[in-house]
């Protein structure tokens, strides 16, 4: 993980935040009604932003970008075709293994 | 230079994607208030309003209310219904029905008049409705139903894929093809 300088100023990071906010408040508010496909859009989309806030603050972590360079690859077949998104999502899980299990290994080389 | 009006329609994609360095042409919102004043409204209720919103923060407190809006539009037009006039002007059916079709239709004339002019578009029914009434300061009866982000885009559209035309369009009865 690397620690960076926040490249924002402390108005526009407080602005993203509540940006952040209101998208998944009102996003959770509306998916009772909204079709069941919305849930994994309104998730992945909730990961993206959230990993750009993360790295608006200034922390950025270099072992999720081939996980999250899958889901923005995939990310328009949420809707029209579940399926394949469905499976995006397995190689994005699988790409976390990997990385899960190379963190296990630095772990115990330690 | 416009596009005529098949050709906006064949050509008119949902954009989620802008290039936020482009203003939109001078002239937009004077062909959007034709659009919007010369679409039909059943029982002739007119109860439609829209609220344009293209102040850069106003747009931002709005798109912070609306899961459905993506990427950063030049304006957002707010399509409400006042349900009051809606029951007084056109009865229980306009009230109920009607006042959604009439939206309908509206929405459509602004899809195209900025298509023709070389706008992208995409209509949003994903938002909060409290919120953005509050926002707008709509009164009570004035209910924001849909929104439409205008903008340019910064991606090419992607193919559109439709149903075969026989499930949609029937000639003469259900189910029957055109000869």
């Amino acid at each position: 993980m690397i620690n960076t300088a926040r490249n924002i100023s402390e108005d526009e990071l407080h602005n993203r935040i509540l940006d952040f906010v209101g998208y998944v408040l009102t996003a959770a508010r509306a998916l009772y009604k909204e079709p069941q496909t919305y849930g994994p859009m309104r998730l992945v989309d909730t990961l993206t932003k959230s990993v750009q806030l993360l790295e608006d603050a200034g922390v950025r972590d270099a072992s999720i970008e081939g996980v999250l360079a899958v889901i923005r690859d995939n990310r328009w077949q949420v809707t029209a075709n579940p399926d394949v998104f469905g499976e995006a999502l397995d190689e994005a899980i699988k790409q976390l293994v990997e990385v899960t299990l190379q963190d296990a290994k630095l772990q115990k080389a330690e | 230079m416009s596009l005529n009006v098949l050709d906006s329609i064949r050509t008119r994609r949902s954009t989620r994607s802008y290039d936020t360095s482009r203003r939109l042409p001078e002239g937009i919102m004077a062909a959007l208030e034709e659009a919007v004043l010369n679409s039909p409204s059943g029982s002739n209720a007119q109860e439609s309003h829209c609220v344009i919103v293209q102040d850069p923060q106003q747009i931002r407190r709005v798109k912070r209310f609306a899961q459905g809006v993506s990427g950063h539009p030049a304006a957002v037009v707010v399509l409400c219904s006042n349900q009051k006039e809606a029951l007084e002007k056109g009865g229980i059916d306009t009230s109920e029905t009607l006042r959604f079709v009439n939206l309908g239709i509206a929405a459509a004339y602004i899809l195209l008049t900025a298509q023709s002019l070389g706008v992208s578009s995409c209509p949003a029914r994903s938002f909060h409705t409290k919120a953005v009434q509050q926002l707008l300061r709509l009164p009570e009866e004035v209910v924001p139903e849909l929104l439409i982000t205008l903008g340019y885009a910064d991606q090419p559209p992607r193919p559109k894929t439709s149903k075969p035309s026989r499930e949609v369009i029937s000639y003469d009865q259900y189910g029957k093809e055109h000869i």
